[in-house]
């Protein structure tokens, strides 16, 4: 074979072991990893990492599998295997082979097979049998920590398929399920109070692959193999996943994609009531609810949230600040990027904003382009594939095994808030400006207009179906609004605004009555696709307008909450409006005490006057 | 020329990946002696590489068993396939 340069192989290895987890479940095939094992190659200029194996059960295929799959990551790796079933033994004496070794880390592994034979051949039951394998796996590790400083990794025990009491198992304290279950807690608690040893947990392994095709008693009673063949190589990738993040290879920042990833549908397109995305309503909402509560619980540990999106950011924004069943809020992310640039520079803006290596990065995404496009222009991010059904993507991203970590330090829980508030002191300097830019370059024209018989049809459309920015939510028909428009005392108007990118049509219903000295809003209703872009501010400006302009003093308006309008909630407040002690949640406005609010729109040329009258 | 989906085509196919050389074409009276690589790892693992290829269980009884040469681990396939 050829020599081949180191850096290359390195990062040609890397980018394989990325494949590899890309592909979790595939490519964790014990002839593929053995075959690559034989071939790969590191230069000497790759880091090293001595690793000893003991165990109580055969370790050679184990050591082989975890030797390739550290090699692929680009990690050189030399393995010193314990004497079978002498655990306690060597790290006992000062002088064994494993000390003259020289371990960085000390891999214990503890068969499942060989506890409960150990359990089985007891002379009598009885006596604190947990407490005695617990003091024993201390007094191993005490050992170790006296002799070297190499990091312990403590395997679990996975619980047998082996029944003795059925059901009944577990409320006999002695049975051997129950001794395992209390092991593992006894163990894993003991390791908490400790620095310097780590968990592997294979209990977790077992659990997920199943312990009956798990257990494989055959290579037990024959070769005193821990697991089936088909599974060790899991086995060996989650000692890997450990001594990875040991070595310092973490993930620090996911970057997510919006429409189809974290939620259904294109917020752009189906607007805020189009998407999918729902705590109760059943279905792929519920999906990508999840998938926002688990990453929501990633950054709650210290794993950073970023956006990375095709969108304008008053679009991409909405969901976020509007959406009732939304979970991450706009204050879960550190980095926002929503715009019309490819992906790459996204996650390089990402990177330079929160200054970390573009290999601690993970990236979502639904479109198989863009991941290919990252993949392409950045190879040290993480781009797993991702399922194309949404139900499954948790418990994928789960099975990959991205976010191992060796701590958890106050410092890490403290971390997200702490890039948070950076984050948001830099853009509130400059928020305001890019906001009112935004807008103001997207030369929006609105035309206000009453009611005309062209537009009834879709007037009535948008009240039926408008649910979200809705203040009452009334279900107007096409002969009511007809009724409407023709009625002198009302002043039913509706909006279109089109804006460089084109035209969004209808946008806006308002109904207004005169009574006496006063303007009643009887409807105020408004496509979500245009939220946040100022619609709402001019429209209000042209009713207090048009009140002041027919000499009234007040207008009156009415919220009647229903289970969608959440958002609307706060509308009148917003304008400067009180609330009357009347019952019901009515709203009033002095006209002569209105501020004018800040609008980047200009009526457009061609609309009508709003008492009736059409210009023509 | 044998075919390319005999037992015995099958068979060579997994020898060459197991024992790592291409070059290998079984015949039934080779034993391990006549493959270096063929030791106690190696056969976990053509055990475990045959159970897949042919979707079959050995017992424990096979699976350790010390076979004469490889027409003897042949014919126990074929046995087990129901060929």
């Amino acid at each position: 074979m050829s020599s081949v340069n180191s850096g290359f192989l390195d990062r040609h290895s890397r980018q394989e072991y990325r494949q590899l987890t890309k592909n979790a479940g595939v490519q964790l095939d014990y002839q593929r990893l053995v075959s690559a094992g034989k071939r790969l190659k590191l230069g000497d200029s790759a880091p090293l990492l001595k690793l000893a194996i003991l165990g109580d059960c055969s370790t050679q295929q184990l050591a082989a599998l975890v030797k390739a799959l550290l090699g692929e990551a680009g990690i050189r790796t030399e393995i010193h295997e314990g004497e079978f079933d002498a655990i306690e033994l060597q790290c006992c004496d000062p002088a064994s082979a494993l000390y003259r070794f020289g371990a960085d880390a000390v891999v214990i592994l503890n068969s499942a097979q060989a506890l409960r034979a150990a359990y089985l051949h007891q002379a009598t039951e009885g006596g604190d049998y947990a407490g005695d394998c617990l003091a024993r796996t201390i007094r191993i590790w005490d050992a170790i920590q006296a002799n070297c400083s190499a990091v312990i990794l403590q395997s679990t025990f996975a619980i047998v398929p082996d029944s003795y009491f059925g059901n009944f198992e577990l409320k006999v304290p002695g049975s051997l399920r129950s001794l395992i279950t209390a092991l593992n807690a006894n163990v894993v608690a003991a390791t908490r109070e400790r620095t310097g040893v780590l968990i592997h947990d294979i209990e977790a392994v077992a659990s997920w692959v199943g312990r009956r095709l798990f257990f494989d008693e055959r290579m037990w009673d024959l070769w005193k193999l821990p697991c089936s063949l088909e599974h060790l190589p899991r086995v060996a990738k989650s000692i890997v996943d450990v001594m990875l993040a040991f070595r310092g290879r973490i993930v620090k920042c996911v970057v997510v994609d919006l429409d189809n990833t974290l939620w259904g549908g294109v917020v752009g397109d189906d607007g805020l009531e189009g998407i999918e995305l729902s705590t109760h309503g059943g279905g792929a909402g519920e999906s990508f609810v999840r998938l926002q509560l688990y990453l929501r619980q990633l950054r709650r540990r210290g794993i950073l949230l970023a956006v990375c999106s095709k969108n304008d950011e008053a679009v991409a924004l909405m969901p976020f600040l509007h959406h009732p069943d939304m979970v991450l809020r706009r204050d879960d992310i550190s980095v926002f990027v929503a715009n019309w640039d490819d992906k790459a520079s996204g996650i390089r803006r990402v990177r330079d904003e929160l200054n970390i290596a573009l290999d601690s990065i993970v990236f979502l995404d639904d479109n198989a382009f863009e991941r290919n496009l990252v993949r392409e222009l950045l190879p040290e991010v993480i781009v797993p594939e991702l399922p194309e059904d949404p139900s499954s993507v948790v418990a994928f991203l789960s099975e990959l095994n991205l976010f191992e970590t060796t701590s958890l330090s106050k410092e890490d829980l403290q971390r997200a808030m702490q890039y948070q508030r950076e984050a948001q002191r830099r853009e509130s300097a400059t928020r305001c400006a890019n906001v009112q830019e935004f807008l103001q370059s997207l030369d929006m024209q609105i035309v206000v207009t009453r009611f005309d018989r062209f537009q009834v049809p879709r007037i009535a459309q948008l009240m039926q179906r408008s649910n979200q920015f809705n203040l009452c939510t009334r279900r107007l028909s096409e002969t009511e609004c007809s009724a409407l428009m023709r009625d002198e005392s009302f002043i039913p108007l509706y909006a279109t605004l089109t804006d460089r990118f084109g035209d969004h049509g209808l946008i806006s219903v308002v109904v207004l009555e005169q009574q006496q000295d006063a303007l009643i809003v009887r409807d105020w209703l408004m496509s979500c696709r245009v939220l946040a872009r100022g619609v709402e501010q001019f429209l209000m400006n042209h009713v207090v307008a048009q009140a002041a302009q027919l000499g009234l003093k007040s207008v009156v308006g009415e919220y009647i909450p229903t289970a969608k309008n959440g958002m609307v909630r706060d509308f009148f407040q917003q304008f400067g409006f009180t609330r009357l002690s009347t019952p019901g949640d009515r709203w009033m406005l002095n006209v002569s005490g209105y501020l004018q609010q800040e609008a980047f729109i200009r009526l457009a040329q061609g609309a009508r006057s709003m008492n009736g009258t059409e210009d023509s | 020329m044998q075919s390319s989906n005999s037992t015995a085509e099958r068979m060579s196919r997994i020898f060459r990946e197991v024992f790592d050389d291409p070059s290998i074409n079984i015949r039934d009276d080779m034993t391990s002696e006549d493959i270096d690589a063929w030791d106690s790892l190696t056969h976990i693992h053509l055990i475990f590489a045959i159970e897949k290829e042919f979707k079959i269980v050995f017992t424990v009884g096979e699976a350790g068993s010390s076979l004469k040469n490889v027409g003897e681990l042949r014919m126990l396939i074929e046995k087990k396939i129901g060929g």
